[in-house]
């Protein structure tokens, strides 16, 4: 045997594990779900047939369906883009404060530690009608945000940016102090001003940095579900009923296994497009960088 | 069998005559009583949390291990979220292992349970005059396609909760229908003069309070959610005039608009602090706005829920826990013991003089030592014994789950409560097709 040959074959071997793992934790439950998402599967009625792609079928004349898919696509891209715009300021801010960096750095990491379910409850007596923070800020008038359509899901999303600006905010903080001075210095002396330096220099060299922050945050947006499961129920009106609600909802409340599964899969779907266009814009931004 | 087992296995027979004559001398001297000489029998009792003062339910399992002598009995708390022991229950039973004997079951999940085939029925343990003690309203679940799924362990029942203060000083007297409490109400406010003072609060989230508020609502109309026959929502027109009352009771100012996304405890704070006239809840809110340091302390009370004038009286939607033994269960007449034991007059009568809890049994609410800790028990009796189970059946939270988004999309008026109905109607017949 050649020594190319041995160290493949050491290579599959080291391999293996890996492989091994994913496809025991990844795929074969992945395959799982698209297999059961083909079935009719309701156990309490005894229900349990091949019924093959009815089920999406069913959700592409599903209003309900419809609405999660709206109200998750809103709620993803406002939500992450207005994390990313403060996540920027926040960062840029820092970088230029001298004073107090560190307890800056511990505040912001405050919500970002915080587990959702306490977020949410925090956000509860926040929003609360009459007893809540913000309306007593606000003058005492009981703005029902929770109970009102129109102001439900912006009230979640800023729910929502609040507990994960701070993710955005360190991963360009940490980008930020890495820019040499001397280039802001050159820039100077070209005579840019501080327009023209955050356009022309600083958001160009967090670019990288910032479509990571912007994978994470989407793919995590896509998939929300904590915030309104704690704070709404998917109210009022299923105006903050997102895919995952609706099919936790049908997996776990209705028991209709196989249309839960076909929605979670439509998720899946849905998040992996997401990531293969962002690894490709990746992968493009270091060809050219 | 026996033959070949004594040519084959010579030996084992002599070790089993070997135990045979030493448990004969054990007996003969008369050691030990023979349940101890087996390996302690260890039942599993899983319970949602008990919320309240105190939690009266470890004394009453070892008074039950005491008289069983040789079994212990473990208890395992889940949260206190019905969604998660929903969830953590149909995990658990659907799946092989089922780690438990003896559960606690929300009343509207008993048909459905029994329907899986994950309880075990226990007419064999039951008597059906054990059941004649208990609220009507929690027999009927309890015996779903009759069978004995359950037995009724804690009760609750929708009441309204009014300011006796307030009515007093305008002379009034509970009202008895919807249109005379929005009268009151318009009438106190004026006489009151305090623009921090609303009407009547109640439960409009999306969630399964929202459910029990919109069918006592449509019941004060007449109107019922299952017909005889199984088909959802037969009566669409007065479905949708009890939605449209409730969505005017918002926009006339009646109720603060942000009942929609009230919950029980919501509501009751906002009561409590002495900002509303009438509140719908359960009866547990009593105990706490008799607490000292209680704003309306001594200044509430508790009455039937209105009927709609000229309709129908108003009835309380029933709701509490029940008492189940899984079907898979090793040791199935000690796990049916502990259930009868439990949902027993006696532990009945401890949980509710220790804990903050409303037994089923009919008797303790005029049981003397029981009344002195809730002096209101007489009172909800009435309520109770006129209460109306929500549909029992085994697709249930299909029902509820499927109106509520309907339900809550007629109050905010993102719908019209007609829209509303038929959207409802025409998800439910679907949904429903092929189950029934």
């Amino acid at each position: 045997m050649t020594r190319r040959q041995l160290d493949a074959r050491a290579g599959v071997a080291l391999l293996a594990p890996a492989l091994a793992a994913l496809a025991a934790l990844a795929a074969w439950p992945g395959v799982w779900v698209l297999w059961l998402s083909l079935q009719k599967r309701i156990p309490i009625f005894g229900i349990d047939r091949f019924v093959g792609v009815a089920h999406y079928a069913f959700l592409g004349g599903d209003a309900r369906f419809w609405n999660a898919v709206r109200v998750t696509l809103v709620f993803t891209v406002v939500s992450v883009a207005l994390e990313l715009v403060l996540g920027v300021a926040v960062a840029l801010g820092l970088q230029r404060q001298h004073r107090g960096r560190r307890l800056t750095m511990a505040l912001l990491l405050l919500p970002w530690a915080l587990p959702s379910v306490v977020v949410g409850r925090t956000f509860e007596w926040l929003y609360h009608p009459s007893a809540g923070l913000v309306n007593f800020i606000l003058g005492a008038r009981a703005i029902n945000w929770l109970g009102e359509p129109a102001l439900t899901l912006p009230a979640l999303i800023v729910a929502d940016v609040w507990r994960t600006m701070p993710f955005v905010a360190l991963l360009c903080y940490a980008r930020v102090l890495t820019i040499p001075a001397a280039v802001y210095e050159a820039a100077r002396v070209d005579g840019a001003g501080r327009l023209a330096t955050l356009r022309d220099v600083t958001l160009p060299l967090l670019r990288r940095v910032l479509l990571i922050a912007l994978l994470f945050r989407t793919l995590d947006a896509l998939r929300a579900f904590d915030l309104m499961f704690v704070l709404t129920g998917g109210g009022p009106a299923n105006t903050t009923e997102t895919l995952t609600v609706y099919a936790y909802r049908s997996l776990f409340q209705t028991l209709q296994l196989g249309l839960g599964a076909a929605i979670g899969v439509v998720v899946f779907a849905l998040v992996m497009l997401v990531a293969w266009a962002y690894l490709r814009a990746v992968g493009r931004t270091e060809v050219t960088a | 069998m026996r033959p070949n087992r004594l040519r084959w296995l010579p030996a084992e027979i002599t070790t089993e005559r070997c135990a045979v004559v030493i448990a004969l001398a054990i007996l003969l001297v008369g050691c030990t009583p023979g349940a101890s000489e087996r390996e302690p029998i260890t039942l599993v009792f899983k319970h949602a949390k008990i919320l309240g003062p105190a939690d009266p339910v470890p004394d009453l399992l070892r008074e039950f291990e005491k008289r069983h002598v040789g079994v212990r009995v473990k208890a395992e708390s889940l949260s206190w979220n019905s969604d998660d022991q929903h969830q953590f229950f149909v995990i658990n039973l659907e799946g092989r292992g089922a780690a438990f004997d003896v559960m606690m079951l929300d009343v509207v999940w008993v048909a459905e349970f029994a329907r899986a085939g994950w309880l075990l029925d226990l007419r064999p343990w039951v008597p059906p005059a054990e059941l004649t003690p208990h609220f009507p309203s929690t027999v009927e679940p309890a015996t779903w396609n009759g069978g004995v799924w359950a037995l009724p362990w804690l009760m609750n029942v929708g009441v309204l909760y009014y300011r006796t203060d307030l009515l007093a000083r305008n002379a009034l007297a509970p009202p008895r229908t919807w249109e005379e409490l929005v009268a009151q109400i318009v009438r106190i406010r004026a006489a009151e003069a305090d623009p921090r003072l609303d009407g009547v609060v109640w439960q409009g989230r999306q969630y399964e309070g929202l459910t029990v508020n919109a069918l006592e609502a449509m019941w004060a109309n007449g109107a019922r959610v299952l017909a005889d026959d199984g088909r959802p929502l037969p009566d669409p027109e007065r479905t949708a005039d009890a939605l449209a009352f409730l969505r005017r009771l918002i926009t006339s100012g009646a109720s603060p608009s942000w009942v929609t996304a009230a919950d029980e405890e919501l509501s009751r704070r906002h009561f409590g602090d002495g900002r509303a006239i009438f509140l719908r809840n359960w009866p547990y809110a009593m105990d706490l706005f008799r607490q000292p340091g209680s704003l309306v302390r001594g200044k509430v009370a508790i009455a039937p829920l209105p009927g709609r004038a000229g309709v129908a009286d108003g009835v309380g939607s029933s709701g509490g826990a029940h008492l189940g033994v899984d079907r898979r269960t090793r040791h199935p007449e000690l796990a049916a013991a502990l259930v009868r034991f439990l949902a027993g007059a006696a532990a009945q009568k401890t949980m509710s003089e220790r804990g903050a809890l409303n037994p089923t049994r009919m008797a303790l609410y005029h049981d003397p030592d029981v009344v002195r800790a809730h002096p209101d028990f007489p009172v909800v009796y009435e309520l109770m014994l006129r209460a109306r189970p929500r549909p029992v059946t085994p697709y249930y939270l299909m029902l509820s789950t499927t109106l509520q988004p309907e339900f809550s999309a007629a109050l905010v008026g993102v719908k019209s409560p007609h829209d509303a109905v038929a959207h409802a109607r025409r998800q439910l017949a679907y949904l429903l097709e092929g189950l029934q």
